[in-house]
């Protein structure tokens, strides 16, 4: 039995919807704004912003006004929506949500709490509610109107890629028909200043995989993908789910280890459950933050693993900044529409190679090729290491 | 294949000295205290640092995460105006926090997964690691849950009104899971169920199969002081009713308007 994916929603600095992200992919335009506009920080550094404020995302979503919804949810509500309209799903079916986020509400609770940190009767109520991770869940499923099985993960930056793995299980195991799994992370001042004060940031555009990368540029977004059981099936899917791994690279609770070992075995692991060999892997999406230790840690992982043969591969953070536990569910997307246009999307800013690694990502478009199995890589804080294999069979 | 409690322990269980438990000093300084509550758990649970060794699955719960340290970051963002911050807290405010922990104690590079799903969190790791044992991958798997509780978690839910009939607590609960029955067995996981609705009393029962000899526990019922998770503490009372001779408990969970999870452990035969 296969899982096939039916359905794709996204929302990120590179647009609204499957089709602006896919013109910035081709054109190879960043969504990256010189410092962000929405969120309300005195920090001036570049960030993948989604240039609308909430009331507008809730008008995007088609959510009356005066709700009050946490910016992830109304992130993960507009991704949601428009991967179950691209599924199309039959009557019928159990379909579930598994959802990760690593805020979750804070971009409400950041201004609960400036008051009530003064007098602890103040702040508004309505603004802290949806505080945890399972209030954007929730919401989700209430707006998109999925009743089955729902759960949250967060394993930091790998949480969408884990959620599609959570959801596969789900399908194979008979609990659900159908499983939207992905996440949402919107930008707030906690993350921001939480990256900032671990000296992470670049205060130019990210580099991943080039000599002079100096950080990362936080980003905020959505990406879901709706895994159906493939005996379902009533039209061609993208493409199918065909394995997947999580390991811990139990090296540090921040940094990646220098040899790539989490990386590494969760990349051969993933294609060993999958059937497919190093060789058969046509593009693979790296995790490629454009901090010195990941891209290091990660190239050593690649050349690990797939010696002098290493396929085509790019990171596309430049274009989305690092969206966190959206992140994976924003580069599944992708993946999945490069198996279906054959398209491998280029790695923009990379102008010279890290010495150490001598990789070179694609750089530009590649276009008219058989894009038939994609790797996506997503590693965390915690050591959180994983990776998800898209096939077009 | 099923899944199968070898060992649980909670926090008040735990007896042996954190410097046992987690011998580097520089660790165990930078361990806030919820971390410090749920990785004793976790090493007692397993019997003892090495016991991580062995392990081939590490899924944590918690509804909440570390509350405090993402309480003084972000009292940190605000009061020191978004400069020259201590990362500290930052991240250990992760919700992952714990389970990597656990797995850098001994570089473990086993499967590490962590649910945040309000008060479904546990129920919800312990079907990853039912499917996981019903996928031939179980092996020894630690699943784990816990909250803490802060003056302003305490306060503000207060505002909220849910304090009228329980007080607000914390806790953390390991169980030591095995996908083969073993001589250390002392509970089967038979069923875990996520309904759609609520069950009235009178339902439960025959809806699950239960005997008058069976238990039938209520999370709300089992304790005074509650928190997101407190689910994995009915669940461990529901333990020791096996071991004392119950051939089967249910533990049902149901509140803060969320839907209910059941679990459903029976003894070893």
């Amino acid at each position: 039995m296969r899982t096939a994916v039916t359905g794709l929603g996204i929302v990120s600095a590179s647009g609204i919807g499957v089709y602006e992200n896919l013109e910035a992919l081709r054109n190879g335009r960043s969504g990256i704004s010189d410092f962000p506009r929405i969120l309300e920080t005195s920090n001036m550094l570049p960030v993948g912003e989604i240039l609308l404020i909430n009331e507008e995302l809730a008008a995007v979503a088609g959510i009356g006004a005066g709700k009050n919804l946490s910016r992830t949810a109304l992130l993960g509500i507009i991704a949601v929506k428009e991967a179950l309209k691209d599924a199309a799903l039959p009557d019928g079916l159990r379909v579930g949500l598994v959802s990760s986020t690593s805020v979750g509400g804070m971009d409400l609770t950041e201004h609960f709490f400036a008051e009530f940190m003064n007098d602890s009767s103040s702040g508004r109520l309505r603004d802290v509610v949806m505080h945890d991770c399972c209030a954007s869940t929730e919401a989700i499923a209430a707006y998109c109107g999925i009743k089955g099985y729902r759960t949250t993960v967060s394993t930091a930056c790998s949480s969408a890629a884990n959620a599609i793995m959570i959801g596969d299980r789900l399908i194979r195991h008979g609990i659900l028909d159908c499983v939207v799994a992905g996440g949402a992370d919107a930008l707030s001042a906690f993350t921001l200043n939480g990256f900032k004060s671990l000296r992470i940031l670049d205060d130019k555009r990210c580099r991943p995989f080039d000599q002079t990368r100096a950080g990362l540029n936080l980003g905020e977004g959505a990406g879901y993908i709706v895994l159906q059981r493939e005996a379902l099936l009533d039209k061609v899917p993208y493409c199918f789910l065909k394995g997947y791994a999580n390991r811990n690279d139990a090296h540090h609770q921040t940094a990646s280890s220098e040899e790539g070992n989490g990386a590494f075995l969760a990349m051969s692991d993933a294609l060993s459950k999958a059937g497919i060999s190093p060789d058969q892997v046509d593009y693979v999406n790296v995790h490629g933050t454009g901090t010195g230790n990941n891209d290091l840690s990660e190239g050593k992982a690649l050349k690990r693993l797939f010696g002098d043969k290493i396929p085509y591969f790019s990171s596309t953070k430049g274009y989305t900044g690092h969206a966190l536990a959206a992140a994976g569910g924003i580069e599944a997307v992708y993946s999945a529409l490069a198996i279906k246009y054959g398209q491998v999307w280029p790695n923009i800013h990379f102008s010279e190679p890290v010495s150490e690694l001598q990789l070179v990502p694609q750089t530009s478009l590649l276009e008219g090729a058989d894009v038939a199995c994609v790797v996506s890589n997503s590693f965390g804080f915690g050591g959180n290491c994983s990776s998800i294999v898209f096939a077009k069979d | 294949m099923g899944l199968y409690v070898s060992n649980i322990t909670s926090d008040s269980q735990v007896v042996t000295d954190v410097k046992v438990l987690v011998p580097d000093a520089g660790v165990r300084r930078r361990m806030s205290r919820v971390i410090r509550m749920a990785v004793s758990t976790a090493v007692e649970c397993v019997g003892g640092i090495e016991g991580i060794d062995g392990l081939d699955a590490i899924i944590t719960a918690t509804g909440y995460g570390c509350l405090a340290d993402s309480e003084r970051f972000l009292r940190n963002v605000i009061s020191d105006k978004e400069d020259l911050l201590n990362p500290t807290p930052f991240i250990q405010s992760t919700f992952n926090t714990v389970g990597g922990q656990i797995a850098l104690l001994r570089h473990n590079h086993c499967y590490n997964m962590t649910y945040v799903n309000r008060i479904h969190s546990f129920e919800d790791a312990l079907l990853d690691a039912f499917m996981r044992a019903e996928d031939g991958e179980g092996g020894r798997m630690l699943v784990g849950a816990f909250d803490e509780r802060t003056d302003s978690q305490y306060e503000i839910m207060k505002r909220m009104g849910l304090w009228r009939k329980h007080d607000c607590g914390e806790g953390s609960v390991f169980v030591l899971l095995t996908s083969q029955k073993e001589d250390s067995s002392i509970a089967e996981v038979l069923e875990i169920d996520f309904p759609s609705d609520s069950i009235g009393e009178q339902d439960i029962a025959q809806r699950y199969g239960c005997s008058d000899d069976d238990v039938i526990l209520y999370n709300v019922c089992c304790t005074m002081e509650i928190y997101p998770t407190i689910s994995a503490s009915v669940f461990a009372q529901a333990v020791e009713k096996i071991k004392k001779g119950a051939s089967k408990v249910l533990v049902y969970n149901e509140m803060w308007g969320m839907t209910p999870t059941v679990v459903i452990l029976g003894c070893i035969v």
